[in-house]
C-alpha cells in the first residue's frame, strides 16, 4: 500500500488541480473547489433511466455515501445507480461504484473486486458498522430490494441481505429511499430505520398523463398511497428483526425521504426525524422500553411544530439533518422542502418544541425557489461553529417550460454561521456555486485528510460533483475517530464536549442526516485560532455511558479515541 | 377606460344628476349648499349643507345632497350615515340607496353594497347599471355563480354588450365553466385583441393550472390597459404560481395603487409579507382584505396564524375554533389549532385535533387518483 504524508499528498495535488489557480485569476483558492473526474479518477456517471414515461424513481436518485470501507484512514467513495427494474431494461450493465482512495487525491474503481454492484434499481446508502467487527458495511436502498453488504474485512463484501432477515420479502410493497444505523435502545448494536416512500404499485404505475407539452411528466407524489417506514432491531447475530409494528412507526403513514437520528431532548435516547414529501413530517421521540421492554416511540411532530408549515400545510420534505447549530446544547433541526415552500431551520426550544427561524437566517429567501435534498450542518472553516450547505435542484425535468423563475439545475448554497446567524456566502465561496446541478444526494467527508471536511453531491443523470474544501486558514482543528467498545462500535449517540480558548463547545454524533447518503464516521471539531485545546470530553453511549477525559489532546490531526482505553 | 370603470363612472353621474335634479326650497342656505356643490366647492357645500340640515333635519334632498358631496370627499363613512337617515325618511328612494352602495363600495364594505344594489334590482329590474354593479360586487365576494344568475338571463337580450358579456364571462371563468366562459370571450375577441379579453383567457389558463400560458396573456392584458381592474391581481396570481414572487409582490402593489381594496391583491400581499415575516405589514393587508369579504375563511385563518406567530394565544384559539366549527374540512385550521391547545399544555384538546387531522389528511389521501386500487 502507497504511503503519502499530508506535505506530499498537497504537492501532488497542487500539481494535479489546475483548476484551482484560475479562480478569479488570483492566487486564492475558492472556498469549495471542483474536482474534475479527470483529476479524481471517478468516472462514473449516474443513469436515471430517463424514459419519455416519467416513472418516478428516475427523478429520485442518487445517493452517495463516504466511508473507510478499507481502515487505512483515508476516506473512500461510494455512490448508487440505477438498476434493471420492472420498468427499466438497461441497454448495458450499470452498476453502483466502489472508488478506493489513493491518498494522493484520486481515486480507483474498486467495485467489481468489492462486490458491491448492487442490481436493483439502487437509491441511497448508509454505511455502518452493524457487527461491530470495526469494519463499516452498507445498506443500500432502492426501489426494489435494498440490499446489505457486509464488509469481510478484506476488501470485499457480501451481500447478506436475505441471512440477515433484509430480504426482499420484508421489504416488500416498500420503496426504500433514505436509511440510518443508530442503536435506538442502547445495547450497544446499531439498528436500522429505513425510510419508505410511496407505494408505487408492484405490477402497474399510475401516470400524470401528458403536461401541457404533450409530454409525462413525474407525478407529484401526493398522488400516491403513503406507506409505513421500517425499524430493525439489531439481534447481535447478524440478523434483524422488524419491531416497528404496532408502534407510531407503523401507524405514521408517510412518504419518507429524508431521516436524521438525533437526541432532541437530551435524555440519552437517539430519536429520529423523518422528512415526508407531501406528508406532514414525523418526530419520533424514544420514550424507551415499556414494561415489556419493548421501546415506546412517541410520534410528535404536530406538537412539537416541525410536521407542517405555519399554514398548517404538509410540505415536499426531502433532506434532514439536525445539529446544535446555536451551541445551546439541544439538537436543532432542518428540513428542505420543494420549490416556494421554502426551507426550515428548527431552533430546538428545549421542550421538544421548535420554532422555525429560517428566515432570520438568511435561508427561506434563499430557498424560495430551490428544491433541496442534500444538506449538512458542519462546521466548513473549522471556526468552532456550525455551518450549512444545501444541494438543489427539481424533481421536475421539464420545470424550466413550466415555469419563468425555477430551474431544474439549481445552485449549490453555503451559509456561513457569523455572530450566531446563518448568512449566504455561496456568492463569495468559488465558482461551483455559480453552476447549476440536478443535486441528489450530499456526503461530507475529509477525502484529503487536511482537516477540512469536503463534500460530495450526487447529480440525477449525471455524474458526481466531488468539492475540496480549502477554508479555514489559520484555523485549528481536531479530527476524531470514536471507536465504542461497549457501545456501538461507530459511537453514533456519543457526545464530544471541549474547550478551547476560554469556549466550551459540544456535539452530538448523530446518525444520517441528508439525503439519501452517508458521511465521515470521524468528527472534525473547529478550534479556530486558539493555540490548543484545553481538554476534551467524550460522553460515550449506553451501555456504558462512560465518560472520559483528556487533557491537552493534540491539534491538527486525526486520533482514534477508544472506549475505555484512551487516546491512541 | 375599462367597462368597470365607465360602468362606476356612470353611477357617479347618475347620482350627481339626481342630486342637480332635485328642487331645493327657497331658504337660502341650502340655495347657497347646492351653488357650492355645482361650482366644486365640496367642503364649502358639506358645511352649508350641515347648517342646513341643523334647521331642517328632515329635508331628504339637502340629507342626500350632504353625503353625495361627503362622498365626492372621500368620506364614505360620513356619507354612509347621511344616506342611511335618509333612507330612514324615505326608504323607497332608489336613487339614495344606490348613492349608499355606492359609498359602501368606494369604501370596501362591498357585501353592504351588494346588499342594497340587491333591493335596488329588486325594484328596477331593468336598472342595468345597479344590476352591473351589483354583478361586480358578487365578483369582488367571490360569488361568482351569483354573477352568473344575475347576468345570464340578459345575455340573450344583449349579446353585444361589452359590459355585460365581460362580467359574466369573468364569473364562468373563475367559476370553471371555461366551455361557457370561452363562447363569451370569443365575442368580446371579435373586436379584435383587447385586455378584457386577455384577462379573461388568461384566468381560463390559470384556472387550469397553465400558470406559464396565463402568464402570457396576463402580461399582453397589461400591456393592453393597465388600469383594467384586476388586471395586475391575476398578473399577480400568474407570477406568483410560475414562482416570481418578487414580480408578483410588485404586480400586487400596482393593483392596488388603482383599487386598494382588491381582494385577491390584499390576500396575496398578506401572505407575502407573512412569509418574509413582515407581520404587522401582514395584518394590514389581511385586515383590509377581509373588510371586502367580511367572514371570508381564508383570510380569518391568515390572520389567526398571525395571532399564533405573535403569541396571542387565546385570540387565535377562539378564531380557529369558530373557523373549524363553520369548516369541518380545513384541515389547515384543524392543524394550528392543534398547535394552538398543545402550546396552551391542553393536551387532550390538541391530541383530538391532531386526530381530525390525520383523518382528514387520509380522507383526502384516499381521494388521489394514484391512491386507487390495491
Amino acid at each position: 500500500m502507497k504511503s503519502m504524508n499530508r506535505r506530499r499528498f498537497l504537492a501532488a495535488a497542487a500539481a494535479g488541480w489546475t483548476l484551482r489557480r484560475a479562480w478569479a485569476g488570483t492566487e486564492a483558492r475558492p472556498l469549495f473547489e471542483e474536482i474534475p473526474a479527470e483529476a479524481s479518477g471517478i468516472r462514473w456517471v449516474h443513469d436515471n433511466a430517463a424514459s419519455a414515461e416519467h416513472y418516478l424513481p428516475e427523478t429520485m436518485g442518487p445517493g452517495c455515501a463516504f466511508l473507510d470501507y478499507d481502515n487505512d484512514g483515508w476516506m473512500d467513495i461510494y455512490l448508487v445507480n440505477s438498476g434493471p427494474c420492472d420498468f427499466y431494461k438497461p441497454a448495458k450493465p450499470i452498476r453502483n461504484a466502489l472508488y478506493r482512495n489513493n491518498r494522493d487525491g484520486t481515486f480507483t474503481d474498486v467495485t467489481e473486486a468489492a462486490g458491491v454492484a448492487g442490481g436493483t434499481f439502487g437509491m441511497g446508502v448508509a454505511a455502518g458498522d452493524y457487527d461491530n467487527d470495526g469494519h463499516p458495511d452498507l445498506f443500500v436502498t432502492a426501489y426494489g430490494r435494498p440490499i446489505l453488504y457486509h464488509n469481510n474485512g478484506n476488501g470485499t463484501f457480501t451481500d447478506v441481505s436475505e441471512k440477515a432477515g433484509l430480504g426482499a420479502r420484508v421489504f416488500e410493497g416498500h420503496w426504500t429511499t433514505s436509511a440510518v444505523w443508530f442503536d435506538f435502545d442502547n445495547d450497544g448494536r446499531l439498528d436500522l430505520f429505513v425510510c419508505s416512500f410511496v407505494d408505487y404499485g408492484a405490477d402497474s404505475h399510475f401516470s400524470c398523463g401528458d403536461n401541457k407539452m404533450g409530454r409525462k411528466f413525474y407525478c407529484i407524489p401526493r398522488v400516491f398511497k403513503p406507506t409505513a417506514s421500517l425499524l430493525f432491531h439489531n439481534n447481535g447475530d447478524g440478523t434483524f428483526t422488524e419491531v416497528g409494528r404496532g408502534t407510531d412507526i407503523e401507524k405514521s403513514l408517510g412518504k419518507g425521504l429524508g431521516v436524521v437520528a438525533t437526541d432532541i431532548n437530551n435524555d440519552g435516547r437517539m430519536d429520529l426525524f423523518v422528512a415526508n414529501d407531501t406528508v406532514q413530517n414525523f418526530l419520533y421521540v424514544n420514550r424507551g422500553p415499556d414494561a415489556r421492554g419493548r421501546t415506546k416511540w412517541e410520534e410528535s411532530a404536530l406538537s412539537a411544530e416541525v410536521g407542517f408549515s405555519d399554514d398548517g400545510r404538509a410540505r415536499s420534505g426531502m433532506g434532514v439533518d439536525a445539529a446544535d447549530f446555536d451551541g445551546d446544547g439541544w439538537q436543532d433541526l432542518f428540513v428542505a422542502n420543494v420549490d416556494q415552500e421554502m426551507f426550515s431551520l428548527y431552533r430546538n426550544n428545549k421542550d421538544e418544541t421548535f420554532r422555525d427561524i429560517a428566515f432570520k437566517n438568511e435561508v427561506a429567501q434563499a430557498t424560495r425557489l430551490l428544491s433541496g435534498w442534500g444538506l449538512r450542518f458542519f462546521d466548513y472553516d473549522n471556526d468552532g461553529a456550525i455551518d450549512l450547505f444545501l444541494a438543489n435542484g427539481h424533481p421536475d425535468d421539464m420545470i424550466d417550460n413550466y415555469s419563468q423563475a425555477v430551474k431544474y439545475r439549481e445552485p449549490l448554497l453555503l451559509f456561513h454561521h457569523e455572530g450566531g446567524q446563518l448568512r449566504n456566502v455561496s456568492a463569495e465561496a468559488g465558482p461551483v456555486f455559480s453552476k447549476m446541478f440536478p443535486a441528489r444526494g450530499m456526503a461530507l467527508g475529509d477525502f484529503n485528510n487536511d482537516g477540512r471536511l469536503d463534500v460530495l453531491v450526487g447529480n440525477n443523470g449525471g455524474p458526481p460533483v466531488l468539492l475540496r474544501n480549502n477554508s479555514g486558514a489559520g484555523n485549528h482543528w481536531l479530527g476524531v475517530k470514536l471507536q465504542g467498545t461497549k457501545c456501538n462500535r461507530d459511537a453514533l449517540g456519543a457526545r464530544l464536549t471541549w474547550s478551547a480558548g476560554g469556549v466550551k463547545r459540544s456535539r452530538l454524533k448523530n446518525g444520517g442526516g441528508s439525503y439519501l447518503s452517508s458521511h465521515d464516521m470521524r468528527e472534525v471539531l473547529g478550534i479556530g485560532t486558539a493555540p490548543k485545546i484545553d481538554w476534551l470530553e467524550i460522553q460515550w453511549p449506553q451501555p456504558s455511558g462512560r465518560i472520559e477525559r483528556f487533557t491537552n489532546p493534540p491539534l491538527d490531526r486525526y486520533v482514534t479515541i477508544t472506549e475505555g482505553k484512551g487516546l491512541g | 377606460m375599462s367597462v368597470h370603470a365607465k360602468a362606476l363612472g356612470l353611477a357617479i353621474l347618475l347620482a350627481c344628476t339626481a342630486v342637480a335634479q332635485q328642487q331645493p326650497s327657497a331658504e337660502a342656505i341650502l340655495r347657497r349648499a347646492i351653488e357650492l356643490h355645482q361650482s366644486g366647492d365640496i367642503a364649502g357645500a358639506i358645511e352649508q349643507y350641515r347648517a342646513y340640515l341643523k334647521i331642517e333635519p328632515k329635508n331628504v334632498m339637502a340629507r342626500s345632497n350632504l353625503g353625495a358631496a361627503l362622498s365626492r370627499s372621500g368620506r364614505y363613512e360620513e356619507a354612509i350615515v347621511e344616506y342611511k337617515r335618509a333612507l330612514e325618511i324615505e326608504p323607497a328612494s332608489l336613487p339614495i340607496r344606490l348613492n349608499l352602495a355606492l359609498s359602501y363600495y368606494k369604501s370596501a364594505q362591498i357585501s353592504s353594497a351588494a346588499a342594497e344594489l340587491s333591493k335596488v334590482v329588486k325594484q328596477q329590474s331593468d336598472n342595468r347599471q345597479a344590476i352591473f354593479l351589483l354583478a361586480d360586487c358578487h365578483l369582488r365576494l367571490g360569488e361568482n355563480q351569483k354573477v352568473i344568475a344575475l347576468l345570464s338571463p340578459l345575455e340573450k337580450g344583449s349579446p353585444n354588450d361589452k359590459a355585460l358579456i365581460y362580467l359574466l364571462g369573468t364569473a364562468l371563468i373563475r367559476d370553471h365553466q371555461p366551455e361557457r366562459g370561452q363562447v363569451l370571450v370569443d365575442r368580446i375577441l371579435r373586436d379584435g385583441d383587447s385586455a378584457e379579453a386577455r384577462l379573461l383567457v388568461g384566468t381560463t389558463k390559470l384556472n387550469a393550472m397553465d400558470a406559464s400560458g396565463a402568464l402570457v396573456d396576463l402580461r399582453k392584458a397589461v400591456e393592453l390597459d393597465p388600469q383594467l381592474p384586476d388586471v395586475y391581481s391575476y398578473y399577480g396570481l400568474a407570477l406568483l404560481t410560475t414562482g416570481d414572487a418578487a414580480a408578483a409582490a410588485k404586480a400586487f402593489g400596482k393593483e392596488l395603487e388603482s383599487n386598494p381594496n382588491d381582494f385577491v391583491s390584499n390576500l396575496q400581499m398578506g401572505v407575502l409579507d407573512k412569509q418574509d415575516e413582515r407581520y404587522e405589514e401582514a395584518r394590514a393587508f389581511f385586515e383590509k382584505a377581509l373588510r371586502v369579504r367580511p367572514g371570508d375563511a381564508g383570510v380569518r385563518y391568515q390572520l389567526a396564524t398571525l395571532d399564533l406567530i405573535g403569541g396571542k394565544l387565546d385570540r387565535a384559539c377562539s378564531e380557529l375554533e369558530r373557523l373549524t366549527r363553520e369548516s369541518p374540512q380545513f384541515v389547515e385550521a384543524h392543524v394550528s389549532l392543534a398547535t394552538v391547545y398543545y402550546r396552551l399544555k391542553r393536551k387532550d384538546d390538541g391530541d383530538r385535533e391532531r386526530a381530525i387531522v390525520q383523518k382528514l389528511n387520509a380522507e383526502a389521501q384516499a381521494r388521489q387518483p394514484g391512491a386507487q386500487g390495491k
